[in-house]
């Protein structure tokens, strides 16, 4: 399903970012997650976990769910973390400042495993290519 | 000894009136956040980088001050185009030796403000700044507006020390003189504190302050608007009436407006709308962004004022250039566009995109922090950073883009420097040594 993300600030994320605890299982448990509305939950049948796709289709990422009515439908909240930033949409529209808000993405149920911040350095990043 | 007034280092706010007491290996902190807290317990905490590193084999290595600073010179200095990215989390003082650092190379300069509030920065040299200190929406403000911005989590003191709460001079009632309009497509905390919570669908913004002052000139906008922004036009109506009653109405921008599409623009808009309110509808407005991190307004400032430019400074003619969306890191980094890098308090690895944090962690990188996170895992030479206002004194900016000095409760846990300025410091004068020689 095509959503839009929104990702943004949690009050744990900072204080667990700003507590040098990015690399914590409890960071992991904040940051990669996905809220999403009730109405959707239901539509994608209520999985646990969903891949999060980038527009162009280039990277995905899987995060733990939230079902929320926080979120409106159609809508999808991450917090700021590198699991979000994964999949917003790095354009900048000559600003210098990418999509962090608002970015179209693919949204599908998924049962792969949820990387670890630093396995999303060394997995995606580091020894990507 | 307990240490009072101490400036906190964690987001725009600048709280200066924490109180500290450093006891053997612990560290109380009262009137901080729970961010700020998280910060005060660095000091203490057990994962904090002391050591200088250079990766070997894929594997940091421990190494002496003078060789990780040599290692760091030299990938710096044999760079055709260096980017030096002075984060947030760090005193004007050393962003300024990074800003000078860069016009030497002949590379790029650029700041968390690109990715922050770099929009914002644009839309004001569109339109103007018709702004204040937060001091004077403190004793005037009776209507405070978020715009995009979730203060509970982004700078969790705002409402406390400037928005919401506080008793000024003319709003003695504190929260009984004020009212709060939040516009947010998400029912945040901040939303549901407030009086009127305008859920507007993302991406819209420049659509629904378009709409705002059509209201406000006394015209009725387009149909179609309530589609576009899922906001309906009695609703538009109804904010634009608070506005209008309100004796000094505060906005507060955050970076939904501007990290979404419309960009610029959408600050551009606003600040219209904030012009038009002051000039022809009998009341009064201030606008301010709602920056959310530490110094990020800093940079900004001394930018401007020593380059002429605010961010995303290109000095490979020898002289600044600024043009966002060729200079600006995220975009230098997509299109593979530097060949090394300097990191100076951020994580640029884990708050970029994937192209950018990928070719970063392609290129050699030379990062100076404090905590383990994505861009030292990603970098190849790790200098262990000193925190501000902790552990030695310089300036921040505030969020009002007021300057805050600030001085240490204790000192730099290391030998070899004594502050994130004074690594600067030592490595443009290697980085110098290194050309001289060559």
């Amino acid at each position: 399903m095509k959503f839009l993300l929104n990702t943004g600030s949690t009050i744990d994320e900072g204080r667990l970012a700003k507590g040098g605890n990015k690399y914590s299982e409890e960071y992991k448990k904040e940051c990669a997650v996905c809220w999403i509305s009730p109405e959707d939950f239901d539509l994608l049948g209520c999985p646990e976990k969903v891949k999060v796709t980038s527009t162009d289709g280039r990277y995905s990422i899987v995060v733990n769910t939230k079902c929320t009515d926080r979120v409106m439908c159609g809508n999808i909240f991450m917090p700021r973390a590198i699991w979000s930033n994964v999949v917003v949409n790095p354009w900048t529209f000559s600003t210098g400042s990418p999509l962090y808000k608002g970015s179209p993405v693919t949204v599908e149920p998924s049962d792969d495993e949820v990387l670890d911040a630093e396995d999303v350095v060394l997995k995606l990043y580091y020894g990507g290519e | 000894m307990v240490v009072k007034n101490v400036v906190c280092p964690v987001c725009g706010g600048s709280c200066e009136d924490i109180q500290v007491e450093l006891k053997d290996n612990s560290i109380t902190v009262k009137n901080a956040c729970k961010m700020g807290n998280g910060k005060f317990q660095e000091v203490v905490s057990e994962h904090r980088i002391k050591d200088p590193m250079i990766k070997k084999d894929g594997k940091f290595v421990k190494v002496s001050w003078e060789e990780a600073l040599d290692k760091a010179a030299e990938i710096l200095a044999n760079s055709r185009r260096p980017l030096l990215f002075m984060g947030s989390e760090t005193s004007c003082e050393a962003q300024e030796v990074g800003l000078h650092m860069g016009e030497y190379l002949g590379g790029v300069v650029d700041s968390n403000a690109t990715i922050c509030h770099g929009p914002t920065c644009m839309g004001i040299q569109e339109a103007g700044l018709p702004t204040s200190t937060c001091g004077v929406a403190i004793n005037r403000s009776d209507l405070n507006i978020y715009w995009g911005t979730n203060p509970l989590a982004s700078m969790p003191r705002h409402m406390s020390k400037y928005g919401l709460f506080p008793r000024g001079y003319w709003t003695k009632r504190g929260r009984f003189d004020r009212k709060v309009i939040t516009v947010d497509p998400r029912k945040t905390d901040t939303a549901v504190a407030s009086d009127l919570h305008i859920q507007l669908q993302p991406n819209s913004d420049y659509e629904l302050l378009n709409a705002l002052l059509t209201i406000l000139n006394g015209k009725t906008p387009h149909h179609s608007v309530e589609q576009v922004t899922g906001i309906a036009i009695s609703v538009m109506e109804e904010m634009v009436d608070m506005m209008l009653e309100a004796k000094f109405g505060s906005i507060n921008v955050g970076l939904g407006a501007g990290s979404s599409f419309g960009k610029h623009r959408n600050i551009e808009m606003a600040l219209n709308l904030v012009k038009e309110l002051n000039n022809n509808h009998g009341t009064k407005f201030r606008i301010g962004a709602l920056r959310g991190h530490c110094n990020v307004a800093g940079f900004n400032q001394i930018a401007t004022y020593l380059y002429g430019y605010p961010f995303a400074l290109d000095f490979a003619r020898g002289y600044a250039r600024y043009n966002p969306g060729e200079t600006s890191c995220v975009d230098l980094l997509r299109e593979k566009d530097v060949d090394a890098a300097l990191v100076l308090g951020a994580d640029l690895v884990g708050h970029t995109p994937a192209d950018s944090a990928k070719y970063l962690c392609q290129i050699p990188m030379v990062c100076i922090d404090i905590a383990p996170g994505p861009t030292p895992s990603g970098a190849d030479v790790l200098l262990p950073g000193v925190i501000d206002a902790f552990e030695c004194d310089g300036t921040f900016y505030r969020l009002d883009n007021v300057p805050v000095y600030f001085e240490p409760f204790t000192d730099s846990p290391f030998d070899f420097t004594k502050s994130n300025e004074d690594t600067m410091k030592q490595l443009f004068a290697k980085v110098k040594e290194l050309k001289e020689k060559a």
